[in-house]
C-alpha cells in the first residue's frame, strides 16, 4: 500500500492498467464475472425456476424447437399461452435456457471451489516440502512423482466411483489431485525463496517452519500462485465438463452443462441437434475466457515480458541490416576517398 | 550418460511401487466390492446358491490386505497381473487384446498433433504480427478451448445430418484391413489432435520467439544466414526442449482423452475397458490397466529427459534443474 491511495483505489488502478494492456484478457475476466453474476441470480434470471431443488418439467412441451426457429403460428401460440422457450426444450421437458442458467451455477461453484482447494493443498505440500527439506521433502516428492504418473482422468474416474456422484464429491476428487500435482511448481519456486538471505537471517533469529513459510515464503511466491491458479482454471472447467460427460459427475437432478451434452444431447442428437449445441458452446466460451484471462495475467505478471512476447520480424531485421550495410559501405567509401 | 540412465531407472522402482500402493489402496477403499457384484450376478440367475466365503477364497480376497498386496506385487514381477473377475481370461490377455486400439489412436493423434502444430507454430513466429499470425493464433485459442467430447459429438451429428455419413463403429484390426481400420480411427484422431495442437502451437510460437531474441540468433542474422537456416538451425533447435517437454506431458493427456474418444466412437480400447472395470469393481483389471498406463507415462518421461541431452549437449543431466523445462 503506497502513498495516500487506499487499498481499494490501488487495486482499481491495477485492474484499469491490466485492462489497458491486455484488453482480451479483460474481456475474458468480464465473461467470467458475468457468469458468476448469473450463478448468483439464477432464480431471478431463469424463466422456469427450480421448485424444491428440481427443474420444472413441461410435460406438454418436449423437444420443442428454439423460439426463433418456430413457425409463425406456433410463435403466436407460444406468446399467447406464455410458454416461451427461448432455446427450446429437451426430451425431459426442461426449458433449456433455465437449465443452462442453473448449470452455470454448478460450473461456477465447482470451478471456484476446486481452484481454491487445489491451491491450498498445493501450497501446503509445496511450501512445507521446500521449507522443511530433508527426508520429509524426499518422501513427499516421491509420492508426488508417483501420483503424477497415474493418468489424471482415470484417477478421477476411480475416485468418483469411490465417493459417488455429487458436487461435494467432485470438488474433493478434482481438487486433491490437482493440488498434489500443482505442488511441484510451488515447491520449485519456494526453494529459490528459501535460499535467499532474509529467510536464512530469520532462521538464525529462531523462526520456525510455520513463521518462515507464512511470513517470508508465501508473500514472495504469491504472484506465481495467482498465475498458476488462473492458468489452471480452464483445465478445471474442461475436466468438470468431461467428468459430467462420462457420467461420473454431479447428481442426476443437478443441472450441468457437460451432463446435458451427453445425456439429453447425445440421446436426441439427430432429432434435436440444438440441445447439445448450446451447453457445448457455453463450455467453450467459458474455457476460452479462462484461457484468455490466464494467459493475459501471466504475461502481465511476468516482469521479463514488457509487452507480451518480444517482437521479431524479418522485415524489421532486414531493414536494419540493410541500413547497417549501407552505413558501413559509406564509411569504407569515405575512408577510401580520404586515403 | 550411462550413469545417469542407471540412476533414473533405479529411481523408477520406488515410483512404480508407490503407484501400485496408491492404486491398490484406492481400489480397496471403494464401497461395494467385486464379491458383492459377482454374488448378486450369480444368484440372480437362480441356478446357483452362492457361498460368499467360498467366492472370496477363490478370488484370494479373504486374506489380509497386506498379504493380498504383496501376492499381487510378487506375481506382477513375474508378468502375471492376475485374472479378471468377470471375464474368463487373465488381465494380461485382456490388456493385450485392448491395447493395440488405444495405442494406435494415441500414436495417430500424436503424429497429427505434431504435423499440425509445429509447422503452424513456426510459421506464426516467423511472420509475427501479420494477419495470418493473428488468424492462426485466434483459431488455436478456440481449438484449445473446445472440449474434446463436444467436438466429437458435433462430428457425429452434423455429417450424419448433412451428408448422411456416420463413422464406422465396427472395429477391424489394422493387420486385417488397414483401410477400414483407418476409416474408423482417422476421425477421432483428427479431433483429438485438434484439441491437443492448440496448446502446442502456441508453445512452439512463444518459445521460438523467445529464442529469436537471443544473441546467437542475432549473430546468425548478422553473418548473413538465410532465414530458413536461422529459424531451423539456430532458433528451433534451441526451442525444442520446452516443446519436447510439452509433447511428453501431453502423452498422459492423450490417455485421458482416449477414454472420451473411445467412449464416443465405440473403439474397443483400454480406456473404455478401465471405465467398465471400475464400475464392475474388477480390482485386478483396474490395477493392471493403471499400472500399464503409469509405466507408459514413466517411460515417456524417461525418454523425454534423455532426449534433452541429445537436443542440447549443454544440458548436464546430473543436475536436477532442467534448462527451459
Amino acid at each position: 500500500m503506497s502513498g495516500q491511495k487506499s487499498g481499494f483505489a490501488e487495486t482499481l488502478d491495477h485492474i484499469i492498467r491490466f485492462g489497458r494492456k491486455k484488453p482480451l484478457a479483460m474481456a475474458g475476466l468480464f465473461f467470467l464475472v458475468f457468469l458468476i453474476f448469473v450463478a448468483i441470480f439464477t432464480d431471478v434470471l431463469a424463466p422456469y425456476r427450480m421448485i424444491n431443488g428440481a427443474m420444472q418439467i413441461n410435460v406438454l412441451h418436449k423437444l420443442e424447437k428454439p423460439f426463433l426457429f418456430l413457425s409463425a403460428e406456433k410463435k403466436a401460440a407460444a406468446l399467447e399461452s406464455g410458454n416461451v422457450f427461448w432455446l427450446g426444450t429437451d426430451n425431459l421437458g426442461y426449458d433449456i435456457l433455465s437449465y443452462l442458467i442453473y448449470g452455470a451455477r454448478t460450473s461456477v461453484v465447482l470451478c471456484l471451489s476446486v481452484t481454491v482447494l487445489s491451491t491450498v493443498i498445493s501450497l501446503i505440500i509445496g511450501m512445507l516440502s521446500a521449507v522443511m527439506g530433508g527426508w520429509f521433502d524426499l518422501v513427499v516428492q516421491r509420492i508426488v512423482d508417483a501420483w503424477t504418473c497415474i493418468p489424471g482422468m482415470l484417477l478421477t474416474v476411480l475416485m468418483m466411483s469411490m465417493f459417488g456422484n455429487g458436487i461435494l464429491q467432485m470438488i474433493l476428487v478434482m481438487g486433491i489431485p490437482a493440488g498434489i500435482s500443482g505442488s511441484r511448481l510451488i515447491r520449485a519456486s519456494a526453494i529459490t525463496v528459501k535460499d535467499s538471505g532474509y529467510v536464512k537471517m530469520s532462521e538464525m533469529l529462531g523462526s520456525g517452519v510455520f513463521w518462515k513459510s507464512i511470513r517470508h515464503v508465501l508473500p514472495n511466491i504469491l504472484p506465481i500462485i495467482i498465475t498458476q491458479s488462473a492458468g489452471g482454471l480452464s483445465g478445471v472447467i474442461m475436466m468438470e465438463a468431461s467428468m459430467n460427460f462420462l457420467g461420473f459427475g454431479v447428481d442426476v437432478g443437478t443441472p450441468s452443462w457437460g451432463y446435458m451434452v451427453t445425456n439429453q444431447g447425445r440421446s436426441n442428437m439427430y432429432s434435436a441437434p440444438w440441445i447439445c449445441l448450446y451447453p457445448g458452446i457455453l463450455i467453450t466460451l467459458m474455457v476460452l475466457a479462462a484461457n484468455l484471462f490466464g494467459d493475459g495475467l501471466r504475461d502481465f505478471m511476468d516482469p521479463r515480458l514488457k509487452n507480451g512476447v518480444g517482437t521479431y520480424s524479418t522485415k524489421k531485421i532486414e531493414k536494419l541490416s540493410r541500413k547497417y550495410l549501407k552505413r558501413t559501405a559509406r564509411k569504407q567509401l569515405n575512408a577510401h576517398k580520404g586515403a | 550418460m550411462g550413469k545417469y540412465m542407471i540412476k533414473r531407472i533405479l529411481l523408477l522402482i520406488p515410483t512404480i511401487l508407490l503407484v501400485c500402493l496408491i492404486v491398490f489402496a484406492l481400489l480397496r477403499m471403494l464401497p461395494g466390492d467385486a464379491v458383492d457384484a459377482l454374488v448378486s450376478r450369480l444368484s440372480s440367475t437362480g441356478t446357483y446358491t452362492v457361498d460368499r466365503a467360498a467366492v472370496e477364497a477363490t478370488m484370494g480376497l479373504d486374506k489380509p490386505l497386506v498379504v493380498q498386496f504383496f501376492t499381487w506385487l510378487g506375481n506382477a514381477l513375474h508378468g502375471d497381473l492376475g485374472d479378471c473377475f468377470f471375464q474368463n481370461e487373465t488381465v494380461v490377455a485382456a490388456i493385450g487384446r485392448q491395447l493395440p486400439a488405444s495405442l494406435e489412436l494415441g500414436i495417430l493423434t500424436l503424429i497429427l498433433t505434431n504435423i499440425i502444430s509445429i509447422p503452424l507454430g513456426l510459421y506464426c513466429a516467423a511472420r509475427q504480427d501479420t494477419l495470418s499470425d493473428y488468424t492462426i493464433r485466434i483459431i488455436s485459442l478456440i481449438m484449445m478451448s473446445v472440449p474434446m467430447f463436444f467436438l466429437a459429438t458435433l462430428a457425429l451429428i452434423y455429417p450424419a445430418i448433412w451428408w448422411n455419413y456416420s463413422p464406422p463403429s465396427q472395429y477391424v484390426s489394422l493387420f486385417v484391413n488397414p483401410l477400414k481400420n483407418l476409416q474408423m480411427f482417422i476421425i477421432p484422431a483428427v479431433l483429438a489432435a485438434i484439441a491437443q495442437s492448440g496448446m502446442q502451437l502456441r508453445t512452439v510460437r512463444t518459445v521460438l520467439l523467445d529464442n529469436m531474441r537471443t544473441d546467437y540468433v542475432r549473430t546468425a542474422w548478422a553473418k548473413g544466414a538465410a532465414e530458413k537456416r536461422v529459424i531451423f538451425a539456430h532458433g528451433f533447435r534451441n526451442a525444442m526442449i520446452p516443446v519436447i517437454t510439452l509433447i511428453g506431458g501431453s502423452v498422459s493427456g492423450l490417455i485421458g482423452g482416449s477414454v472420451i474418444m473411445e467412449n464416443i466412437f465405440n473403439i474397443p480400447g483400454i480406456g473404455q475397458q478401465v471405465i467398465v472395470a471400475i464400475s464392475n469393481r474388477d480390482y485386478m483389471l483396474v490395477q493392471g490397466c493403471i499400472l500399464v498406463f503409469s509405466l507408459f507415462t514413466m517411460i515417456i518421461n524417461l525418454i523425454v529427459d534423455i532426449s534433452y541431452k541429445w537436443i542440447d549437449p549443454r544440458v548436464s543431466l546430473d543436475n536436477e534443474r532442467r534448462t527451459g523445462a
